[in-house]
Order: structure tokens, then C-alpha cells, then sequence
């Protein structure tokens, strides 16, 4: 904590040096695209007839929880080395299941809680399946995640019988719809997901765990991590959270629609953890990174929709945002910018190396004392403790 | 990289192999068996389908396969995983090569069927294209073409709201997933319609859902600052998201926003005697036993018609949605 960076200059500094910049300076374009449009648009006023805040930012805030829920369970799984892409099915299920039950029990709180504690029951042995197949029986996470994709829709519609079911429950409804203060309930619960994720996972070890078995698998297990243990409660907590984003999804229309739900959601959490600075290649993970992506991608589809750019170009427009903020992201890609615009008189410069220790080193043993090191040297970092500020904020 | 024990090999191909399994099945749970039409003269019909979707799909394909069951036609059924084209292509491929005597086909992309129906030609099998056409629309690719009017359907509907605002107003479609023949149809019949005093102000996917279309009205609500007075939804599910993102703006639906659907749906009947949707044109799936008719004859040899239209009805007001509710099947 001593080197954290104090005043408004060194604290900008060391944010502009996340990988995530980008993805908040993405995000603050997008905005002033929008304000553009139309001055108003960040404005937030008091609705006169439901009395609830209002606003395009409250909207984004709203719609970006789902999308919260799911990115926060892929960062720690991407941070293992793996990826979970059941997480759409997953919210299928859930809203599946709870709609389920909804339509036939008695409008009541309780109702409320049963179906709730349902969806995200039946999520979590989803979950564990994946963690199982992934730790114990070494399936590749691609492909094991991948079948559970697919499973989960089918079970989705076996538990409605093909049907979009509808259900009317008003405590359901106020997960996704209510406000409290006038502020969108849906918004806090995720926040405080999040916040609690990330106390978890930066004020135990835990987190520094899922690093080190991301950067080196066989130097972790040295150092004594069980990966076991591990990934199965990665791969749970993502299904229970994909469980509850898909609550959110489906309580916000009190209807799910077992071939929509949560359709490419699992696309949109990749990006998000992508945008946020994590590698695909597992490791350090970064969750402020994270939020910002999610943040970004929500900003981005409701932009489409205030723009009013014609539905047909939309994935186009989305692709490409994405792929401007993954470029300037790029070290290599920044460098082949400035090197150009340089001029071509320079010798050429070595690429650096990445900073995540090659995971293909024969000598096992060095690298334990490496990651040991790295892990130590993780606790300590600026991005760790950026997040952690996160948190406490 | 990583060494597998015999045992654990085996444990993971097993693992794989029940997963291979269970997938098959619910991928395609009533999918070709082999073994074709051999026994006596009953008929075998493969369905190339849409699957799940909606409440309006439900109830045309129970109805279909309802009617060819009736008729004494054996039905195999292949739903398309995800509304994928893909798996709708393997599963018409593999029903051709079966030599099944017809095969129906409900297309979740109007584009890129030509190989296939030739493939069926060369075969002799007769194609009947149920409730989606082809594009472009060569009609000796297939024998026949049975759907509701689309263009007619949405026509209608403008009318209504031709009707409903003498002095003009403004209005956004909520479309389907841009390239389906249905979509293209449906803003035809709008578009021919409507009045120039309706102002379009926006139009915008929502992929038939009821979630996307809350998500995308409530934008379009908050970027022309509320100043929206008429919804064309192309179909129920949307229409019913954008009834809640105008309860969620504090609008009263039906009489600051009022809302088209198409497809007539008993959820949306029964908004509309609550008053909350203000026109719901029916787009009639109950059109199993046209289908079989048709079947039968292109089997026989006789000649059929090239296109029949499916006679569908509009509902205007609460009162009439009441009086159809009790018998509405979907």
C-alpha cells in the first residue's frame, strides 16, 4: 500500500498504465458521441409519475447487470487458463426454472425466494459438473463448457416443455425492475456481487491462487495449490453467477424465452474480459478491468439503438469498436503505430517479452520459485491494488 | 503435455462419449431413425423445423405434426438447433437421402436453399414450404407454398393505424433479426400502407424478443424524449417488451403509446382485452391439415396450387380480443 500513487496527477498516471484505459477512454467516447447527439443525454431527472430516477445512464446501469454477473465468473475462469461458455445456457436454465415455478405458485415473497434459490440451485450443479469434468476428469474447458452450452438450452426447454414461460410475481419483478431510493435495486445487487467477489478473491489469497495456476499450472501445484479444488469452485461460482444474471434477465420481462435468454451472452463476457485487460491466456486478472468492459459493451448496444443505426450494420459497428479498443490495447500494435509514425530511419526495436513466464519451460522447478516470486510480487502491484481500492470505495 | 493412466483415459473418453450421447438426444430427440417408407403404403413426411422460438411456432408445429399424425403420415421431426440454417441443411440433406416422399420445410433463412431443392428435384421428393419462403422466390424449386399473407397482414394493420391517427404522428417498428423473408415481408406490407403523415422515426431489431425489445424501446423512448406516439411490433413477444418499457418510462400503454403486434398470440389477446396492446393482427398457424392436403396430392401426382394463402383475422379493440380469448389454442 505504500507505493500507492497520491494526487490527481500520479493517481491518472497509473490508471492510464491499466490495460483497461482503453477501455474507459472507449467508453467516455462512446458517451460524448452520444451527448452529441442529443446534449441531454447524460442527464438524470426524477420520473414525475413513477418518481424513480431516470435517464440513459440509469438505463445502462440497469441493463449492464446481467452482463456484470456473467463477466465476473468468466475473469476468474479465464484467469485459470480455461473458459466457461455455458454461461448463456446457464441463464437460460435458471430463468427457465424459476419462470417455472413462478407461473404456478402463489404471487408471494416467498414464491419469490423459492424461485430464486431454484435457479441459482440447479446454476450451481451445472456449475459443478463443469468444475468436475474441468479439475478431476481433465476434460479441456472448451470443450467440456462447450457441451453444456448446448446441454443447458435443451434443458432449459425441457423444463418450460419448448414454451416461453410467463409468470407474474411482483418481488421477482423488483430484482430486475424495482428501485430503492429511486436508484435500479438490479444495479446495487450486482455491484455488491461484484464488490464481494473481488473481497474474496484480493483479501484472501484466493486470488493470488488463480494467478499462479494461470501463470504456471505445474509451478503452482509445486508451491502446494491443490488445482482441483480450485477449478471446481471457479467453474461453480461462474455458473451461479451466469444463474443470477439470468434472474435479472428474465425478471426484467418476467418471461423467458428458452432459445433467447442469455443467447451469445457468453460472447458479450468474453469481450467484456478481454476489453478489462485480462488474458485469454489466463493469469493476472484484473476485475476493475472487467466492470469496465461490461460497462463498455452495455454503452455500446444501447448507443446503436440512440444513434438509430440501421439493425442490419449493428454487429458490424459493434465489431468494430471492439476491435479499435483491442488494438490500442495491443502493445505490439501501439508500437507499430508510433513506429511509423516515427519514421522508418530506426532500427527496428525487439518486440518485449510478455511478462507472463513461458508456460512451455522445462525446468518445472525454477519456475516454482518464479511463480513464488510473481505471486509475492502480484499481492504487492498497482493493479492489485487498484482493485482493492475499487472495493473499498 | 499432460499424461493420462490407461484408466483415466477411459474414464474420460466414457465422459465424453455420455455427453456425445445425451447431446444427440436433445439436439435432435425426434431426428431420423433409419429405415424408410417400406411398410405398406404410409407415408413418410420429413419436417425440416423451425424449433422453439415462440408461442406462435409452438402452436403451428403441435398443429402440423397434430394433422399429419390424423392423416395416418408418419411425421419426422428436425428442429433446427438455435434457429441455425446449418442444422436446417443436414437435416433436409439427410431426409433426402433417406428418399422419404416429401418433405416440408419451414426455412429459418429465406437465402441459400437452391442447392438443396435441387438436390430434392433430382430426387423426385416434392418440397412443401410451410409459413417461410424462399428468396429469391423461384417457385420451380418447390411444389407448393403454404402461409398466412404477410404483406396482407401488415397492410392491415397500417390501415388500422392510418385510420387510428387522421393527423399524423410519429412511430417505430420493432423488426425481427434483419434477412428473414417474414421481416421483409412485413415492412413491405407497412411500408406500402401507411400514410405519410406517420412519420418513421426509427426502426430497429429486437430479434423477436420480448427482452431486447424492452431494452431497445426504452432507448428509443428516452432519444425522442417520449415523443413516440405508435409501436409496429412484428410480432407479439416484442410487442409485449415494449409495453413494459412504456410502463417503465410512466406512459400509460394504449392511450400515450399504442401498440401493433403480429401473430395473435393468447398472451397478446389477452394484453389487448387489458387494453395495454391496441391492434393485434393474427398471423393464423393452424394450418396442419392445408399442409397435409397438399402432401398427399404432390404424392399422388396431381397438380396443387403454387401458393396458398392461410386466412387470418384482425383484432381492434378489447372487446373482440375477449370474445376469441376462450378459444385461442396458442
Amino acid at each position: 500500500m505504500s507505493a500507492t500513487p497520491t494526487g490527481f496527477g500520479p493517481r491518472l498516471k497509473s490508471l492510464m498504465s491499466q490495460q483497461y484505459a482503453w477501455g474507459i477512454i472507449a467508453l467516455l467516447l462512446l458517451l460524448a458521441v452520444d451527448v452529441i447527439k442529443d446534449p441531454s443525454y447524460l442527464a438524470i431527472s426524477v420520473n414525475p409519475t413513477t418518481g424513480n430516477l431516470s435517464g440513459n445512464l440509469i438505463d445502462i446501469l440497469r441493463q449492464s447487470a446481467p452482463v456484470l454477473m456473467i463477466a465476473v465468473g468468466m475473469t476468474l475462469v479465464v484467469a485459470t487458463r480455461g473458459i466457461d461458455l455455458s454461461v448463456g445456457s446457464v441463464m437460460a436454465v435458471s430463468g427457465a426454472v424459476s419462470m417455472q415455478f413462478l407461473a404456478s405458485a402463489p404471487n408471494t415473497p416467498g414464491s419469490a425466494v423459492a424461485a430464486l434459490a431454484m435457479g441459482l440451485g440447479l446454476s450451481l450443479v451445472l456449475g459443478l459438473l463443469n468444475g468436475v469434468l474441468v479439475a478431476w476428469v481433465g476434460l479441456q474447458p472448451f470443450i467440456t463448457t462447450l457441451v453444456m452450452m448446448l446441454a443447458g438450452r435443451g434443458i432449459a426447454r425441457v423444463i418450460t416443455g419448448g414454451q416461453n414461460t410467463s409468470a407474474n410475481n411482483d418481488t421477482f419483478r423488483w430484482i430486475a425492475n424495482g428501485t430503492v431510493f429511486g436508484f435500479p435495486v438490479v444495479f446495487l445487487i450486482a455491484a455488491l456481487v461484484v464488490a464481494a467477489v473481488a473481497v474474496l478473491v484480493r483479501r484472501t489469497a484466493l486470488g493470488t491462487f488463480i494467478e499462479a495456476l494461470g501463470i504456471n499450472p505445474k509451478a503452482s501445484r509445486l508451491i502446494g495449490i491443490r488445482p482441483g479444488g480450485l477449478l471446481v469452485s471457479v467453474y461453480a461460482l461462474s455458473a451461479l453467477l451466469a444463474g443470477l444474471g439470468g434472474v435479472f434477465a428474465t425478471a426484467s420481462v418476467m418471461t423467458v424465452e428458452v432459445s433467447r435468454t442469455g443467447l451469445n451472452s457468453e460472447l458479450d463476457a468474453i469481450l467484456a474480459v478481454v476489453v478489462g485487460g485480462t488474458s485469454l491466456a489466463g493469469g493476472k486478472f484484473s476485475l476493475t478491468g472487467t466492470v469496465v468492459g461490461a460497462l463498455l459493451i452495455t454503452t455500446l448496444d444501447k448507443t446503436i439503438v440512440f444513434l438509430s443505426i440501421p439493425s442490419a450494420a449493428t454487429p458490424a459497428f459493434k465489431a468494430i469498436v471492439i476491435v479499435a479498443v483491442c488494438l490500442l490495447q495491443s502493445e505490439r500494435a501501439r508500437g507499430w503505430i508510433r513506429g511509423r509514425r516515427a519514421g522508418r530511419g530506426q532500427a527496428q526495436r525487439p518486440t518485449p517479452p510478455s511478462p507472463a513466464p513461458s508456460p512451455t519451460s522445462p525446468d518445472a522447478a525454477a519456475e516454482a520459485h518464479a511463480a513464488a516470486a510473481g505471486t509475492k510480487a502480484t499481492a504487492g502491484d498497482a493493479g492489485t491494488d487498484n482493485d482493492q481500492k475499487a472495493v473499498n470505495a | 503435455m499432460r499424461t493420462f493412466t490407461p484408466l483415466r483415459k477411459i474414464a474420460t473418453l466414457a465422459a465424453t462419449g455420455v455427453f456425445a450421447l445425451s447431446l444427440a438426444a436433445c439436439g435432435a430427440s425426434e431426428t431420423p431413425a433409419d429405415g424408410s417408407s417400406s411398410a405398406g403404403a404410409k407415408l413418410t413426411v420429413g419436417f425440416v423445423a423451425v424449433g422453439p422460438e415462440g408461442g406462435w411456432r409452438t402452436a403451428n408445429e403441435e398443429n402440423i405434426k397434430e394433422a399429419f399424425k390424423n392423416a395416418d403420415i408418419e411425421l419426422k421431426y428436425a428442429p433446427a438447433t438455435n434457429g441455425d440454417q446449418n442444422s436446417q441443411i443436414t437435416a433436409f440433406t439427410s431426409f433426402v437421402d433417406e428418399d422419404v416422399d416429401a418433405i416440408v420445410l419451414s426455412a429459418t433463412e429465406a437465402t441459400g436453399w437452391e442447392t438443396s431443392l435441387k438436390k430434392a428435384q433430382e430426387a423426385e421428393i416434392p418440397v412443401v414450404l410451410l409459413d417461410r419462403g424462399i428468396e429469391p422466390n423461384d417457385d420451380s424449386l418447390y411444389t407448393s407454398l403454404i402461409a398466412p399473407d404477410n404483406v396482407g397482414i401488415s397492410a392491415a394493420a397500417a390501415t388500422w393505424a392510418n385510420a387510428r391517427f387522421p393527423d399524423g404522428g410519429n412511430y417505430v417498428v420493432l423488426e425481427g433479426p434483419p434477412g428473414l423473408s417474414v421481416v421483409n415481408d412485413r415492412n413491405k406490407g407497412w411500408d406500402a400502407t401507411v400514410e405519410s403523415s406517420l412519420k418513421k422515426v426509427g426502426s430497429q431489431s429486437a430479434n423477436w424478443s420480448t427482452e431486447e425489445a424492452k431494452s431497445v424501446f426504452e432507448t428509443m423512448l428516452k432519444s425522442k424524449s417520449n415523443d413516440i406516439q405508435l409501436v409496429f411490433a412484428q410480432n407479439d413477444e416484442m410487442g409485449l417488451g415494449a409495453v413494459q418499457a412504456v410502463e417503465e418510462a410512466g406512459l400509460t400503454p394504449g392511450k400515450d403509446v399504442k401498440i401493433i403486434t403480429i401473430d395473435g398470440t393468447k398472451n397478446a389477446l389477452t394484453a389487448l382485452s387489458e387494453g395495454k396492446l391496441s391492434f393485434v393482427a393474427e398471423y393464423n398457424p393452424l394450418f396442419g391439415e392445408d399442409a397435409v392436403a397438399v402432401v398427399k396430392k404432390a404424392v399422388a401426382g396431381e397438380s396443387v396450387e403454387k401458393n396458398i394463402v392461410v386466412k387470418s383475422v384482425t383484432f381492434d379493440s378489447p372487446e373482440a380480443a375477449k370474445t376469441a380469448l376462450p378459444e385461442r389454442k396458442y
